[in-house]
């Protein structure tokens, strides 16, 4: 019974965000969260997040792991692959953050959130997947 | 949502005020002291009891009256986004809460027969007025065919997402042959969430509806607003020879925006090629085209998508504001004001469409009969004469 009562601190993951303005969001979570669930949860400022709510049909949650983290994250499926190849901005270190879940070894970790088009003054954007 | 947390706020000053009406009288009685009633209002500052007293009351939240279209030019508030701002609501997006007869009985039939509408599920802020039927004006629902689950996650779009939504209902077609027909309208619009997972897209789902609802009436006029079928032209053309009147296709915003808007699987050049399609191996449709406004595009880009749109030979264009529908979605860059819709209907009509419908809630569909028919009737009278 007294399990249940006990809040432990133990599963609790500091997750810092760096937004497309280049500013810091700090955010909680619990350990089993997705960083999707973090965003949203925690009502941060990232501009059209988790378009989809975490089905694995848009690539909106793109987020850029520091090196030492994505080593250490769980191997990419497929579904999230096809996905990602059509997020903007990829990098070697990207993956898609309804897909990560928190654990302890991510606690104080940095995730940046990539630019979601080119520059505006470019010309018409033709998509290679056209 | 803004108006509903003003509503509630203002609501409790309301109350206040009118607590402190018919607790006067009562005390009165009590203990016979006509100041008594004053009590309860001497502990609060000066400034307060001012602004109590000259601030509304019951009565203007009852009459329902609040969006006073003579303000709209005086409206202060910001219409551009800056950085890490939300914008406010501005005074001329406000809509009324959907509520009467007409409303629940749409309702009612679109359950009892497992169909839905994209006015519910995109959170239309129109779908009161659509629904509840004018004086004149019959009500008017745009179905969403293949279900309420769209294969895509859009960032402007709040219709449920799914890797595999569930199969498609068999009886569809049918069953909204069979609702339209109830409803006795005389303009309808059919649309359909996205379908990857299907191998045509869902195309021959959607030429099988209008074709049912044709061998019904086929007086009416049935405008599709298609998914762009990843491209696939056959598809398309499917569609097109199913016997509708108008092919409706969204290009959504202007080239620059697609990435940022739509999803990636979508873009300019696919979308107008659809529109271009349907005109060829159906040259008697009517093709429409739809583009959001506030997205962050500027004025040229706008100007030029329009001329593109009117290149690919686009009969009508649609333009309104694009409205965050909720917090996991775009935020709104810019309001844009209803004169400068104004202004972007007069640039429509001089590029050559046969109409530009543009204001602040006006929507793909929204009183798209009433435009198209007024349209018609205006086109014929001059070919009389």
């Amino acid at each position: 019974m007294d399990v249940l009562l006990f809040s432990s601190s133990e599963d609790k993951v500091t997750v810092h965000f760096i937004n497309r303005d280049g500013d810091k969001l700090t955010a909680e979570g619990k350990v089993g969260d997705s960083l999707l669930d973090v965003v949203v949860d925690k009502n941060l400022d990232i501009d059209g997040f988790g378009a989809c709510e975490g089905t694995l049909a848009c690539s909106t949650c793109h987020l850029i792991f520091e090196d030492h983290i994505f080593e250490k994250l769980d191997a990419i499926t497929d579904e999230e692959m096809d996905m990602l190849d059509l997020a903007y901005g990829l990098t070697e270190t990207s993956r898609l953050g309804c897909q990560i879940c928190l654990k302890k070894f991510m606690n104080n970790m940095t995730v940046r959130v990539p630019e979601a088009v080119a520059d505006a003054r470019q010309s018409i954007d033709m998509s290679k997947n056209s | 949502m803004a108006l509903l947390q003003r509503g509630r706020c203002c609501g409790a000053a309301a109350t206040t005020s009118l607590r402190r009406l018919v607790l006067g009288p009562q005390r009165r009685v009590c203990e016979s002291h006509v100041s008594s009633q004053y009590r309860a209002s001497s502990s609060l500052p000066d400034e307060k009891k001012e602004f109590l007293q000259n601030g509304p009351d019951l009565q203007d939240f009852v009459s329902g009256d609040f969006s006073d279209k003579s303000m709209w030019a005086e409206y202060k508030g910001n219409l551009k986004r800056q950085k890490g701002e939300r914008l406010r609501l501005p005074p001329w997006l406000k809509t009324e809460i959907p509520v009467g007869k007409n409303y629940n009985k749409l309702k009612s039939t679109l359950r009892s027969l497992n169909l839905h509408t994209v006015c519910e599920e995109a959170r239309c802020p129109n779908i009161g007025e659509c629904w509840g039927g004018g004086e004149y004006a019959t009500a008017t629902a745009t179905i969403m065919l293949m279900g309420d689950t769209c294969t895509r996650g859009c960032r402007f779009c709040s219709v449920k997402t799914a890797k595999n939504p569930p199969p498609l209902d068999l009886n569809e077609p049918y069953n909204t042959a069979k609702a339209i027909a109830e409803w006795g309208l005389d303009y309808v619009v059919l649309t359909s969430v996205d379908r990857d997972d299907i191998l045509d897209g869902g195309a021959e789902h959607f030429a099988k509806t209008v074709s049912h609802l044709k061998e019904r009436n086929s007086e009416i006029l049935v405008e599709c607003l298609t998914p762009d079928f990843r491209g696939d032209l056959k598809a398309v053309e499917k569609v097109a020879l199913s016997g509708l009147d108008v092919y409706a296709h969204n290009v959504e915003t202007v080239p620059e925006l697609q990435r940022k808007v739509r999803d990636p699987r979508a873009n300019f050049k696919q979308s107008l090629q659809v529109l271009k399609h349907a005109k060829k191996v159906q040259p008697d449709v009517i093709s429409k085209t739809s583009i959001m406004l506030g997205l962050g595009e500027t004025e040229e880009q706008v100007y030029s998508t329009m001329k593109l749109l009117r290149e690919a030979d686009v009969d009508c264009l649609t333009l309104g504001q694009y409205m965050q529908p909720t917090k996991r979605h775009l935020k709104v860059e810019e309001y844009v004001t209803p004169d400068k819709f104004k202004y972007w209907e007069k640039v429509g009509n001089e590029l050559g469409f046969h109409y530009t419908a543009s204001g602040p809630l006006v929507r793909s569909s929204y009183k798209a009969g009433e435009f198209f028919l007024k349209n018609l009737v205006e086109k014929r009278k001059t070919k009389v004469i």
